[in-house]
């Protein structure tokens, strides 16, 4: 019989307790973020796809079709690389640069390999799309500008430039 | 202004005006009167089926507004002024859907089955005493019509269970009985020790018994408001009773293999069998329409959104009960307590 | 010919019959199929059928380069990338005679901690939606939220983080890393306490879960059951103590076990798993010294011939890695071992003889990822 009482009692403290947490989450603000209109604040090394965006200074893009990227790539994203052809011989620039957002998997590992910095992931995350081809991508007549945190973040990494021509030259 | 107030407070006493004009102007015809009766119960009928309609609309829009108060959301905010037309969108679209019915359904019972369920709850509006002499019929037998009344739809969800040929559906169907027969006892023993205070199963004199608040059952009953409020809760099948149409088990239990039209019904049926037991607890223990300062309809409005606000509280906070479980808590605890409780009640009224 | 991999009885008597549980249904979390035999709500046998989701993982890393395999280990067990990262890194380490830097070694703690709290959180509010609890699964989710955007702000993803380089990292932890993550840990042990309040200690919870799916000791180790679900049969067996690894030693932490290794018990071994890791990281923030990230790893990674086996202590137990080199730029085989596999394969033996609801909360107890079975 004490027993049976003690259980209800025991029982109805910790119901009590679970209630009150509750009734203290009515006061506290909602978390919810209001998404069409009220966007994520992103992370600086956020990944979302991937851009070859236009360096401000040169006012051109700044790879050198060497092809360390798409080597690099495990679902083999980047799909072709073309230099451009002036006076017959190919010159260290890419002309063409195609890239499949549908088998890609964000892992910056493109990213990291470039010596040149010349690709990034950007800030883009609405990637979804009803028809297959057109997620595959040209980046280099897209011209993409990179704004803000991003575009500084992304500077930084020019700095060692000059070492990493050296690097490939060799 | 007066007239605003007048038709809030004595409601009653307009109809009954209309009524005998109605009545004076028919015999002027010199028509059969049953005709007219008829006429003023379809328009009683027509008046409660609305109500019923839009209320379960926005109970359903409070029961989400509530949820994400609890859980530091929003809740719908999109359609209309704070998405209060959002159960509106809901219902058009429920009703524009497909209606699916499976292969190997038993056609008429899954076709009747929605309707069991919903036309006891639609029933019992017929003695909910919303405001002074607002009460569709003051039965004398009022509280045990709503047992019986409501004892009912268990029939319609083991039916639901049964003809879907599913075996979540029937598993569901099933606990359901177990689940709504065995509250019933401790439910109806608490019913009787309010009845042992007020000395009338008619709606009407339970609630002038609890003139005063002093005189609200609820002081003289605590333990018994409390076991009604559980043994309520059970038998509309709300978490944490919500055993026949278990999530996580039971996929969605009776309710399954339904969709559209009907799925719409099913869900009317609970949101309006949540304002009834709602409703009863109020006239039982809140003292029904009666209070200061606002008009009686008001109040009455007031307590059972109150009572309706702690099930949901009780609704978001607790895990779900297993089925075992559920009948151990049903015999052995509730039982028990309103036995005891009903029988303190009756040395009470005996002797003091 | 037979559809289902039971049998039962046909005759008069009998009333069982098979229930298919999933591949659709909301409790399996995702594509595991259980078939059960049931006696009215009881289960009389239950055969869990995996596969649904298999994607060649172990075939695919065989024509991968060794660098190139990293991200594909994120997505077994999506739900702590980084533990199967760091189980994968060590072992191409190993192979390869490499000495992570000691900063390296404290940041793939940090990562691993806050990989663990996310996984146990995620657990955490899908168990309660499988006892039918509707909001646990919204506070859990405030917190994970957190950690999550931590762990984003060091590696760019948020849920497949790819966190790991072999030799180290490749960026080092952004500047305010440290002061974020000071300010979780400070107010994250009060929230446990209310997670608690609100399921774990509830009187209906208790009731569900106490002495239901006792798993003994015998089975636990003969089935190879490890992680939470081993230590709530008071098994202390944890391999950040055991076998310490990535600089585990330097830690003071306890191994939570549980007595009777009922679902309860497992409940609340990784209730205090999460306490644990944040003592963990607190120490690893006191650790934590200025330093080199990345070894010196060779340009082109050719480990010489050999085999390896390394394994770490994921959110779910043992999470090891076989590899075989043939002394080429890929490797020979690689086999992933999951905790989720052998987890599961011990519910037969736990779950007879309760009911469909005790599956239930049985099956969550064991916290399954359904990719890192199939792979
Ligand atoms: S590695 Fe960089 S520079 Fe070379 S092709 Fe790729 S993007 Fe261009
Ligand atoms: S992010 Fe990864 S998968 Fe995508 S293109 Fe770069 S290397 Fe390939």
């Amino acid at each position: 019989m004490i027993k049976y009482i003690k259980n209800i009692i025991t029982g109805i403290i910790s119901l009590c307790e679970g209630l009150s947490v509750t009734l203290k989450h009515v006061f506290r603000k909602p978390i919810t973020l209001q998404y069409p209109e009220q966007k994520p604040d992103l992370q600086l090394r956020y990944r979302g796809r991937l851009v070859m965006p236009v360096d401000p200074e040169k006012n051109d893009i700044r790879c050198t079709a060497c092809m360390i990227c798409a080597k690099v790539c495990p679902n083999h994203s980047i799909l072709e690389i073309e230099k451009v052809i002036e006076d017959g011989k190919p010159k260290p620039k890419a002309k063409k640069y195609i890239y499949n957002l549908g088998t890609c998997m964000f892992c910056n590992l493109c990213v990291e390999a470039c010596p040149f910095a010349a690709i990034i992931m950007s800030d883009e995350y609405a990637l979804a799309n009803e028809d297959k081809e057109k997620l595959i991508l040209e980046l280099v007549s897209e011209k993409y500008n990179l704004t803000g945190k991003k575009l500084n973040w992304w500077k930084s990494k020019f700095k060692d430039e000059t070492i990493n021509k050296e690097k490939v030259q060799k | 202004m007066e007239l605003i107030k007048d038709i809030l407070y004595n409601t009653d006493k307009i109809l009954k005006d209309f009524y005998n004009w109605a009545y004076k102007l028919w015999s002027s015809f010199n028509l059969p009167f049953f005709i007219l009766d008829i006429v003023f119960y379809l328009l009683i009928t027509l008046a409660v089926a609305a109500f019923l309609v839009f209320n379960a609309l926005f109970i359903i829009y409070y029961d989400r507004k509530v949820a994400a108060k609890f859980q530091v959301r929003y809740g719908p905010n999109r359609v209309g002024y704070k998405g209060i037309l959002q159960t509106v969108a809901d219902t058009i679209k429920l009703l524009i859907k497909e209606d699916i019915n499976a292969d190997k359904v038993d056609k008429i019972v899954f076709f009747l089955a929605p309707f069991l369920v919903f036309i006891p709850s639609f029933l019992v509006f017929l003695v909910i005493p919303f405001g002074k002499g607002l009460i569709p019929a003051d039965l004398n037998i009022g509280i045990l019509y709503v047992l019986a009344i409501t004892g009912l739809s268990v029939l319609g969800i083991l039916s639901a269970g049964w003809a879907s040929n599913n075996k979540y559906s029937l598993i569901g169907g099933m606990r359901s009985a177990a689940q709504i027969i065995s509250y019933e006892i401790p439910m109806v023993l608490v019913i009787l020790s309010v009845l042992l205070l007020s000395g009338s199963l008619k709606m009407g004199d339970i609630i002038n018994a609890q003139s005063s608040i002093s005189k609200w059952f609820i002081f003289v009953q605590p333990i018994g408001f409390i076991l009604f409020l559980i043994a309520g809760n059970a038998e509309i099948n709300r978490a944490p009773f919500d055993l026949p149409e278990a999530e996580s088990e039971l996929v969605s239990g009776f309710i399954t293999e339904y969709s559209a039209m009907k799925f719409a019904f099913f869900f009317l049926a609970e949101y309006t069998n949540l304002f009834l037991t709602s409703a009863i607890a109020t006239t039982l223990f809140l003292g029904g329409w009666q209070g200061p300062f606002l008009p009686p309809f008001v109040w009455f409005i007031i307590k059972t959104y109150l009572v309706i606000t702690l099930l949901m509280w009780f609704r978001w906070t607790f895990p779900r009960i297993r089925v075992d479980h559920l009948m151990e808590f049903s015999w052995k605890y509730l039982t028990p307590i309103a036995f005891v409780n009903l029988i303190a009640t009756a040395i009470l009224v005996k002797f003091i | 010919m037979n559809k289902f991999p039971i049998e039962i009885e046909k005759g008069l008597t009998t009333d069982e019959y098979i229930l298919n549980m999933g591949p659709q249904h909301p409790s399996t979390h995702g594509v595991l199929r259980v078939v059960l035999k049931m006696d009215g709500e009881v289960v009389k046998d239950a055969i869990p059928d995996v596969g649904y989701i298999h994607t060649g993982l172990e075939k695919m890393f065989e024509n991968r380069k060794y660098e190139q395999i990293i991200p594909y280990t994120d997505r077994t067990d999506y739900l702590s990338a980084v533990n199967n990262n760091l189980a994968y890194c060590l072992a191409v380490e190993k192979l390869l005679g490499i000495e992570v830097p000691e900063r390296a070694k404290i940041m793939r703690v940090i990562l691993c901690e806050l990989n663990r709290i996310m996984s146990h959180l995620l657990w955490y509010s899908a168990y309660g939606l499988d006892m039918g609890a509707l909001t646990p699964i919204i506070y859990a989710f405030r917190e994970r939220e957190e950690v999550i955007d931590l762990v984003e702000s060091m590696t760019g993803g948020r849920l497949t983080h790819n966190a790991l380089r072999i030799g180290g990292f490749k960026y080092d932890l952004p500047k305010d890393f440290i002061y974020k993550l000071k300010n979780f840990i400070s107010h994250f042990n009060d929230r446990i306490d209310e997670y608690e309040a609100l399921l774990i200690n509830n009187v209906i919870f208790v009731n569900r879960t106490k002495d239901i799916g006792v798993l003994k000791k015998e089975i636990a180790i003969s089935y190879g059951v490890t992680g939470p679900s081993l230590r709530g049969s008071d098994i202390s067996y944890d391999l950040r103590k055991i076998e310490p690894y990535s600089g585990y030693e330097k830690f003071e932490f306890d191994v939570c076990t549980g007595k009777n290794g009922d679902t309860l018990d497992r409940c609340k071994v990784r209730m205090n798993e999460m306490r644990q890791s944040i003592r963990i990281l607190e120490q690893a923030i006191d650790h934590l010294k200025d330093g080199d990230i990345m070894a010196k790893v060779p340009k082109v990674i050719k480990p010489a011939p050999g085999e390896i086996y390394c394994a770490v202590e994921g959110p779910r137990g043992e999470t090891g890695v076989y590899i075989v080199s043939d002394g080429s730029e890929k490797p020979y085989r690689i086999k992933l071992r999951s905790p989720s596999f052998s987890n599961l394969s011990v519910l037969k033996e736990i779950v007879v003889g309760y009911k469909i609801a005790d599956l239930v909360a049985i099956m969550g107890s064991l916290d399954l990822v359904i990719p890192e079975i199939d792979r």
